[in-house]
């Protein structure tokens, strides 16, 4: 592993956090309403905790591993040759296709909210191409793309959220009461289903300098990240209410097409949505570098950047394959990928991981 | 690698410009000069379909024009009206208000919604307005004169009558929520009237407030009286400001309604069943215009003035819920009010909210306070009587509280 | 036939040995090269051949430093041999502040060349060179590129001798060390690498030693040699050396832990590493006062996003997303657009093709002639353009901020990569709108991101610094309270100081 392409903690953290927010936004708030109803504004409190735990428990399981060794490389000391590479081959797979699927979404997205007259495919070509040329960079240099974009970001969803402001109506948000708990936490479902797609970056820890006074269990880009499920939510919910939210694929962009910024411009969904793709090639690169990364450690091939574009060839054929239509891509959206991602993150990777902990590899 | 990858980045931009294969998302641009911006838009019932009309103008200098198309629904009679006689492309993102004809609204408004809320362009937040008596194409027309577009029109009779406590524009967000949420929603209507020209560059029609309509499971089936209207607006918190006259013997107090507090407690029994809902609501006013001499500062004239602003308000917040009542449609929210207000024990309950609202008792009582009555407190040629010393003044005010 | 026994050429090369020969051999056909025999102490046996280029030293001091002292017979008297002479002339028996004696024929045309005088000793095939400049030189005067209201008005001149002098009177550090390189093949440069010795960070002064003597040119007469030779990327368009015509502001930098180079010719001092937040950073800041200061840094950035955005944002919603401009304005807009025969992708090329003529044109001319192109250009051609309805008012006051706003730039540098991205933007919109600003503007941010100056992030403090030094980027705190260093300078004092 090269020495020279190291990112801290902290840097991966951010990555971590710009990636999330492209699936973020396309989840909710509709998932979480279409759970909890108009309780949904709590449930990323609850996600919140539940997303502590889970990583609390990833950091639990890599505490001992030697600083310069990815989730492939635990997954081969901690399952054997036969069994690791396996693993690592099927998360590799699973994620070429999350790939495309996340191309797909970025691209459907920008159809439905700003470009009604365009086409998915221009869309899935510009975005993986972009997300090549971060993907077959080093993973610092995406590190801190991330970290320049983050401010920008949160400050765009800062100032949409507190526009909105007197749009919301109390009516839609309340009466909550205890009885809703059970509402709300399944509402956080979807949510914490999107934060356990942080454990994919896992497999870029190989790159990560452990920090020199490691505090355990504090996870900052879990808070915001939770906070601005918080803000799209209840600011969604507020301005629509219950019903309506529930009903459109994307209530956000929906809400942020009334927004009037102090009278200079309209409506800023054309800026929101456009800067909104950022966090998608981010987080494509992301996926295409950590699958590179697989490969690398499976093939023993050097060069990572040897296997982006095959990844990425791969990823823009799912992508067009996926879905003949948006009903369609819907159904993989709201369903199929969640409960895929679901399964990888929540069940095989930390499975892996316990079995490697458990064996006292690492 | 990298050097073909930019390569590559660089050529799919041109290649969206060629517009070839179909890749394009050229399709998208407008130039500015050949847009025609819509600001309204009518739609009636026609034959077969729906008459759809726009507003739009090309620019501050060019008059604004009218365009009609009929059509099947909404969607094919709006459609082709965006390619206008012109050549210019019409875009409706600029759309402030979609006045619907009485008759379209009685065959149903849902479709008139969706398209609001599914086409790209629109907003949300566009105000939708039912016409009645007469078209609202002709109103349209009407409205827009030489000088004045039916747009500012529409949109300086939105604050106006808001201002007035008379009605409230419901955008097409909070009509779609609350059709969504409640089943039913309410929406102002406005009708056209022919009055003199306060100038030349005027429109023929003028417009004015017709109250609100009902609307249930997306289809328009009532209107509200004056009265019913004011009730409305005050049980949902719409009410803000606003002007009455309140009658005290031969002459007129006017006022100007500064607060409105309202407090809807329901009552329950032990058995956790609905008993009651008690209506609360707490006004304050200021006075604004005595139409003779009447004698403002003394204070049992004042409880005259505040109990009869008491009576009206109640009066019209009774017939509101009445009405919704005699129509079984909570168009007031009430559910929602009793929910918020005690969200454990209306879960508990039990019973249907329909079957409890139509027989519940419901309380409404208020109280009002004149405020201030803007530095001319009770001039003596109003009141005809002299004068009063400093000293009198000070003995009635202790008399008073 | 007898064949007449030809003398043996020379030897040219910059180890041969120091005869007159040689020396006047390498300088043949040069016609301010002067040497003259001269007889040490007046003694017709003991002669030795002084050489010099004429304009190079100075003649007055020649004649009075060297030649007075050694044709006097009461020093150099009787018979006195070269090496008694040549140990004499070391150890200070004439006036010239500098003596250096010369075995090697290039260290002695090194010598000529840097304005010293030299006394060659054929037989000894030694010669001893004087330090006898010539005074004809720029005298110190105020910078008229960085200039400030509040500040030293002492800039870099042409001489390096002189700038290091002013480095020296503002740093007066015995570890400030003055490292001396000679750069170019054929026109021998001398340059300098200025650090604090144990403060600056080793690895940063050893790897811009590195670059520095590894520079392979014919000569060094340009900033860019120095500053495209020690860049880590020098495909970037973006500046990654610090230059400046100010010693303060270079001082100022070396106190930070920044590497400084000087080149002799060049009245520009270099310094390294050079990241994004440096370059947005002006003299006055440290001048002013601090809440001032700060307020105009961030000004600063916001010019940034103007220039690089502003008419590729007007691109994008003039041509894609017209439901973003409020109602009035759309209207005026059509209007304006109505009479325009131009599509608003070409107008807008067109002005800012416009606006770049102008400028360049500007800065060839001499500045009496520059100034009225640039107010026949802003004035009269901007409103003839929109009275002929050739271009919309619009897209003249959107060209016209976003050049503005790039001259807000404390670095030419950064103003011109960011003039050069404003069209790569505007393609991008015209081609995609919204969409294709975002996507070059994130692959704008990668590639800064990308970007490293001697191991130190481009985009630190934004980037790579662990986030805790923002701040530092965007205000000045003041004076009085202790501040943090730049802990991606690694400096020896484990990052805390005060200034």
């Amino acid at each position: 592993m090269g020495k020279t392409d190291r990112i801290t903690e902290r840097q991966l953290s951010v990555l971590i956090f710009v990636s999330l927010l492209s699936p973020m936004i396309r989840v909710l708030p509709t998932a979480a309403v279409l759970f909890a109803g108009r309780a949904a504004w709590l449930s990323p409190v609850a996600a919140l905790a539940a997303g502590a735990l889970f990583l609390a428990y990833t950091r639990w399981t890599r505490k001992n591993a030697p600083e310069d060794m990815g989730l492939a490389d635990m997954a081969l000391a901690g399952m054997g040759p036969v069994v690791g590479r396996i693993f690592n081959i099927l998360c590799a797979l699973w994620l070429t296709f999350y790939g495309g699927f996340l191309a797909r979404a970025a691209a459907e997205r920008l159809l439905a909210t700003v470009y009604p007259n365009g086409n998915t495919p221009v869309f899935v070509v510009i975005t993986l191409a972009v997300a090549v040329l971060a993907g077959s960079g080093l993973t610092k240099t995406l590190s801190r793309t991330a970290e320049v974009l983050m401010p920008i970001l949160v400050g765009v969803i800062a100032v949409v959220l507190l526009s909105a402001i007197p749009e919301v109506t109390s009516e839609n948000l309340l009466p909550v009461t205890y009885r809703d708990t059970r509402e709300i936490l399944y509402g956080a479902l979807p949510i914490f289903n999107v934060i356990t797609a942080c454990v994919y970056f896992l497999f870029l820890t190989g790159h990560t300098r452990r920090p020199v006074s490691q505090r355990p269990n504090r996870f900052p880009w879990l808070v915001l990240l939770a906070l601005t499920a918080f803000g799209v939510t209840f600011f969604t919910l507020g301005t629509l209410g219950e019903n309506l939210a529930a009903s459109m694929e994307n209530a956000f962009f929906m809400v942020i097409r009334n927004i009037k910024v102090f009278g200079v411009v309209e409506r800023v969904e054309a800026v929101v949505v456009a800067i909104w793709i950022v966090t998608d090639f981010i987080f494509l690169a992301a996926v295409l570098m950590i699958v590179s990364e697989i490969w690398r450690t499976v093939t023993g091939i050097k060069k990572r950047s040897f296997f982006v574009f095959p990844t990425a060839a791969l990823s823009g054929t799912a992508a067009f394959l996926i879905a003949g239509n948006a009903f369609e891509f819907q159904k993989w959206s709201d369903l199929i990928v969640p409960a895929i991602n679901l399964f990888f993150a929540v069940i095989l990777i930390p499975g892996a991981m316990t079995l490697g902990k458990l064996r006292r590899r690492y | 690698m990298k050097k073909y990858l930019c390569l590559i980045l660089a050529l799919i931009p041109l290649l969206s410009l060629s517009g070839c294969a179909g890749l394009s998302i050229f399709s998208n641009y407008r130039q500015l000069e050949n847009i025609e911006l819509v600001r309204a838009v009518s739609l009636d019932l026609s034959d077969g379909g729906v008459n759809a009309a726009i507003y739009g103008t090309a620019g501050e200098e060019s008059p604004a024009r009218m365009y009609e198309n009929p059509g099947p629904s909404v969607g094919v009679a709006l459609g082709e009206l965006i390619l206008t006689p012109l050549g210019r492309e019409a875009i409706l993102s600029h759309t402030e208000s979609v006045l619907i004809g009485q008759d379209l609204a009685k065959t149903g408004l849902r479709e008139c919604l969706d398209y609001v809320e599914r086409f790209s362009e629109t907003r949300l937040d566009t105000d939708i307005l039912i016409v009645r008596d007469g078209s609202a194409r002709d109103l349209l027309a009407g409205l827009s004169g030489d000088e004045t577009s039916s747009a500012d029109v529409l949109s300086g009779l939105g604050k106006n009558i808001s201002r007035l406590g008379e009605g409230y524009f419901f955008t097409c967000r909070e009509i779609a929520s609350s059709l969504a949420e409640n089943g039913c929603a309410l929406i102002q209507c406005v009708r056209g009237v022919k009055e003199e020209k306060l100038f030349d560059a005027r429109g023929e029609l003028d417009l004015e407030s017709a109250g609100f309509a009902v609307a249930r499971d997306g289809v328009v089936t009532d209107f509200l009286s004056d009265e019913e209207t004011l009730g409305a607006m005050l049980l949902l918190g719409k009410y803000r400001s606003g002007n009455l006259d309140l009658p005290l013997g031969d002459q007129t107090v006017t006022v100007s309604m500064d607060l409105v507090g309202t407090d809807i407690a329901p009552r329950f029994d032990r058995d956790g069943a609905l008993t009651a809902l008690d209506i609360t609501f707490d006004f304050r006013a200021n006075v604004i215009n005595l139409s003779g001499p009447v004698e403002i500062t003394d204070s049992s004239v004042r409880r005259t003035c505040e109990e009869e602003l008491t009576k009206i308000m109640t009066g019209a917040a009774t017939a509101a819920v009445e009405k919704s009542r005699a129509l079984g449609t909570d168009f007031l929210d009430l559910e929602g009010a009793v929910e918020r207000r005690a969200p454990i024990k209306f879960r508990d309950m039990g019973a249907d909210w329909q079957d409890v609202f139509l027989t519940l008792p419901v309380r409404i009582k208020g109280t009002s306070v004149l405020a201030r009555t803007y530095d001319i407190a009770d001039p003596p040629e109003l009141s005809g009587k002299e004068d009063k010393s400093p000293w009198e003044k000070l003995t009635e005010l202790l008399k008073d509280s | 036939m007898i064949r007449k026994k030809q003398p043996a050429p020379p030897d040219m090369s910059s180890d041969g040995a120091v005869t007159v020969a040689a020396v006047e051999a390498v300088f043949d056909g040069c016609y301010d090269f002067e040497s003259r025999d001269l007889r040490i102490g007046g003694d017709q046996a003991q002669t030795a051949r002084l050489c010099f280029i004429d304009g190079l030293v100075s003649g007055s001091d020649v004649a009075e430093q060297v030649i007075k002292p050694l044709t006097d017979p009461r020093r150099f008297s009787g018979n006195i041999s070269a090496a008694d002479v040549i140990a004499m002339l070391l150890g200070g028996s004439v006036y010239v502040y500098t003596a250096k004696s010369r075995d090697k024929l290039g260290e002695l045309t090194g010598d000529l060349l840097n304005g010293f005088c030299a006394l060659i000793f054929d037989k000894e095939r030694t010669a001893v060179t004087f330090e006898v400049k010539s005074q004809q030189r720029r005298s110190v005067e105020a910078p008229k590129e960085e200039k400030v209201i509040k500040g030293a008005k002492d800039a870099f001149v042409e001489t390096m001798k002189i700038n290091t002098t002013l480095v020296r009177r503002k740093v007066r550090n015995a570890h400030l060390k003055i490292k001396e390189f000679n750069l170019g093949m054929r026109a021998d440069t001398a340059a300098t690498l200025i650090y604090i010795d144990g403060f600056t960070n080793e690895g940063i002064v050893a790897e811009a030693a590195r670059r520095l003597s590894g520079i392979k040119t014919e000569g060094v007469l340009t900033s860019a040699v120095i500053e495209e030779n020690i860049v880590d990327n020098y495909r970037s368009p973006f500046p990654q050396v610090i230059s400046t015509e100010r010693s303060d502001k270079f001082c100022m930098n070396l106190l930070e832990g920044r590497v400084g180079i000087l080149v002799d010719g060049l009245p520009l001092g270099f310094l390294v590493p050079g990241t994004f937040s440096q370059f947005m950073k002006v003299p006055e800041d440290h001048s002013g006062h601090f809440i001032v200061a700060s307020a105009l840094t961030l000004l600063r950035y916001l010019a940034v996003f103007l220039t690089l955005l502003a008419p590729a944002f007007y691109v994008a919603v003039a041509m894609y997303h017209q439901e973003m401009i409020p109602t009035r304005l759309m209207q005026s807009m059509i209007e304006a657009r109505s009479s325009v025969p131009f599509p608003t992708a070409v107008e807008v090329i067109l002005m800012l093709l416009a606006f770049e003529l102008l400028q360049e044109a500007g800065i060839r001319l001499p500045s009496p002639i520059g100034e009225t192109v640039s107010i026949i250009g802003a004035l009269i051609v901007g409103q003839s353009a929109v009275e002929a309805s050739v271009v919309s008012p619009v897209v003249v006051v959107v060209i016209a901020l976003a050049g503005i706003a790039g001259y807000t730039m404390p670095n030419q540098d950064m103003g011109s990569a960011l003039r050069l991205c404003r069209f790569l933007m505007v393609l991008a919109a015209i081609a995609l709108g919204m969409f294709g600003v975002a996507t070059a503007s994130a692959i704008l941010v990668y590639h800064l991101a990308g970007l490293e100056s001697y191991g130190v992030p481009y985009m630190s403090p934004f980037a790579g610094s662990e986030g805790r030094h923002l701040s530092r980027a965007l205000f000045r705190r003041s004076m009085t309270v202790k501040r943090d260093r730049e802990p991606e300078l690694k400096t020896g004092d484990g990052g805390e100081a005060k200034l």
